[in-house]
């Protein structure tokens, strides 16, 4: 018995029969073209559409929480309800020595602020942070450096420009080294800050004045007092993990009654992030739906074809059986042409496939934000060919077992 | 003795089975030139098929060159076609797409033979036909003469033991005909056993014997 595979003369015959029936040998590969490079441009689509949403959030930690001081709703200890009240220091020192799970944590002061230099001004918003502030929410940083920690124990007289005071105070100066008055009292500017993130906490980076937590307080007599409190959770945990710990942390030094629950907000931005994950999923669920559907038609499509193509060469496989092929000769041939043609035309569609994508990566490239990720994994591209070379063989199957039924005299007597 | 045939029958299945051949019993030796004559509908195509193992028979003994020809599966039954049996169709059934020289080659394909020897062979047996300047032509670009003797080379190129002709003048023109018998005759000439199905005398006529086929049996008027 002769070997299929490695059989020249059986790829020689393919060959020539493939490419002596042009139109039909285009229509099938069209088809089979057409099926992988939808799935694989929505395959890749979907993931640039993932990314371009998710890259809005780029530098945003994902598992961040942060917890505002409200009223109190309970009476307490003779303390009425109605009461406010703010966290302090003392109750920072506290939590970060008695809550597991947190990761990193910044204290937030805000203010208004009336920044000049020189005889220009710029009425904006003033921040005090500590340096963690800088890894829940990266910057981009234009020039100098970032608060650190030595600034915030030190209680500094430093501040970090948003990228467009800066713009407005500075011109296209650079801002670095020069003082700037800030609410009257002068500060060193130390870096150029912009965001990287559309999501922000506490106003846009670009828009704000920046200084250490503690100067801010000393300088603008907020005492003890902090605004609010930030804090990712670690690794496996949700900022939801932490909240009952800071409840536990602030009861203890505030008079605040143990059912008032909503005596402060809790945020969990995590939350937020699972409602845009289940965004995706169903978006991806989508995509997966309709590759299927794809898919199939494209199967259905060349099984389609082939049984056409088995119709129209009854007589040559019959003539083929009279001079001396078996049915095997037969059912190898077919299936061997219907795999060169889905492999050919497969690698054809997912190259098709790659350029739109990579037109769509060019297109949707921000230059701060970086590419969208219009793209297909290789293993994504392998995984479709297999499925198509095997449901496509598959496919081609039914008609190759009818052409190997064909009797000779029944192809023959068909004049 | 080529061709040996027992009492052969053959009964179609169907709502109203049909008994085709009663008891065909039939010698042939080699190197004959033998027509099989009948009107239609007398069972000579299906005696054909049986002769050319392209169909079976229901009772009685068939023997091919030696070969008892009895219940063989799909591919004994190709590889005896292959080997044994070449066929001159009256439509040609030449594959339209190939050229002369890769039609004429083909059988040899399912024989195993590389390429570049069946092209050689083929060569040989169309310039035998007086067909090699037309070797690379497809057969919509050929005469009805020209693609019958295309379909001669294709059947002579295995050497087979016999020749088996379905109408081979069927399709063509009184000239090709003569033509086309011609080959026959000088192919026997050379040794060749022939066995040309027709319904037409003058074909009938040029063969050395002529075997009548009538509703199922063969008439006793031989020659």
């Amino acid at each position: 018995m002769k070997s299929v595979i490695f059989d020249i003369e059986n790829w020689r015959e393919i060959g020539a029969t493939l490419s002596r029936n042009k139109t039909r040998t285009f229509l099938t590969a069209f088809g089979i073209f057409w099926g992988t490079a939808m799935l694989a441009m929505l395959w890749g689509g979907a993931s640039g559409l993932e990314g371009m949403l998710k890259r809005n959030f780029q530098g945003f930690a994902t598992n961040m929480g942060a917890c505002f001081p409200q009223r109190t709703t309970l009476p307490y200890r003779g303390f009425n309800k109605g009461m406010s009240w703010q966290l302090n220091d003392g109750d920072i020192a506290y939590v970060r020595r008695t809550c597991p799970y947190i990761e990193l944590s910044s204290t937030m002061n805000f203010g208004g602020a009336s920044v000049k230099y020189g005889t220009k001004s710029n009425g904006g918003r003033i921040q005090g942070v500590e340096g963690d502030f800088f890894k829940m929410q990266l910057p981009v940083l234009y020039e100098g450096r970032l608060i650190n920690e030595s600034d915030v124990t030190q209680t500094r007289k430093v501040a970090i420009l948003g990228k467009n005071v800066a713009d407005e105070l500075m011109g296209k100066e650079s801002a670095v080294g020069k003082y700037v008055s800030v609410n009257d009292i002068y500060f060193l500017v130390i870096g150029v800050v912009g965001q990287t993130s559309e999501a922000s906490i506490g106003g846009r980076m670009d828009d704000s004045v920046i200084i250490p937590s503690t100067t801010m307080r000393r300088a603008f007599n907020k005492g003890d007092k902090v605004d609010f409190f930030i804090y990712t959770a670690q690794k496996g945990h949700t900022p939801k993990d932490i909240e009952p710990f800071v409840w536990r942390a602030v009861r203890t030094n505030h008079p605040l009654n143990p059912s008032d629950n909503d005596a402060a907000w809790f945020m969990d931005i995590s939350e937020q992030f699972k409602m845009v994950d289940n965004l995706f999923l169903g978006i991806s669920i989508l995509a997966l739906f309709v590759g299927a559907g794809t898919l199939l038609a494209g199967i259905i499509g060349i099984g389609n074809i082939m049984w056409i193509i088995v119709k129209e060469r009854t007589q040559e496989i019959g003539i083929r059986r009279a001079i001396g092929a078996t049915p095997r000769d037969i059912i190898t041939q077919i299936l061997s042409e219907s795999m060169v043609l889905t492999a050919i035309a497969g690698v054809g569609g997912i190259c098709f496939a790659a350029i739109v994508l990579a037109i769509a990566d060019k297109i949707t490239f921000d230059p701060k934000l970086g590419s969208a990720h219009f793209q297909l994994m290789f293993g994504h591209a392998v995984t479709i060919m297999i499925t198509f070379l095997i449901l496509g063989t598959a496919a081609g199957l039914i008609p190759a077992i009818k052409a190997m039924r064909i009797k000779p005299i029944e192809a023959i007597n068909d004049k | 003795m080529i061709i040996e045939l027992k009492d052969v029958n053959k009964t179609y299945p169907g709502a109203v089975p049909l008994h085709v051949l009663k008891g065909i019993n039939l010698n042939i030796d080699r190197g004959e030139l033998v027509s099989i004559m009948g009107a239609s509908g007398s069972g000579k195509s299906t005696l054909l098929n049986i002769i050319g193992i392209l169909d079976n028979y229901d009772s009685g003994q068939y023997i091919l060159d030696g070969v008892e020809i009895k219940n063989l599966s799909e591919n004994r039954a190709a590889e005896l076609r292959n080997r044994m049996i070449g066929f001159v169709f009256q439509s040609f059934n030449l594959i339209n797409y190939k050229n002369a020289v890769e039609n004429v080659a083909l059988p040899l394909f399912y024989q195993g033979i590389s390429r570049k020897k069946r092209n050689m062979l083929a060569m040989e047996q169309l310039e035998r036909m007086g067909l090699a300047d037309r070797a690379h032509h497809l057969p919509s670009e050929m005469s009805g003469g020209q693609k019958q003797r295309v379909a001669i080379a294709r059947a002579l190129i295995t050497n087979p033991s016999l020749i088996l002709a379905d109408e081979p003048t069927g399709a063509l023109d009184s000239k090709t005909s003569k033509d086309v018998m011609e080959v026959f005759r000088q192919l026997n000439a050379d040794g060749m056993t022939i066995v040309i199905v027709t319904h037409d005398p003058g074909v009938g006529q040029q063969t050395n014997r002529i075997i009548r086929i009538s509703d199922g049996i063969i008439t006793p008027d031989n020659v």
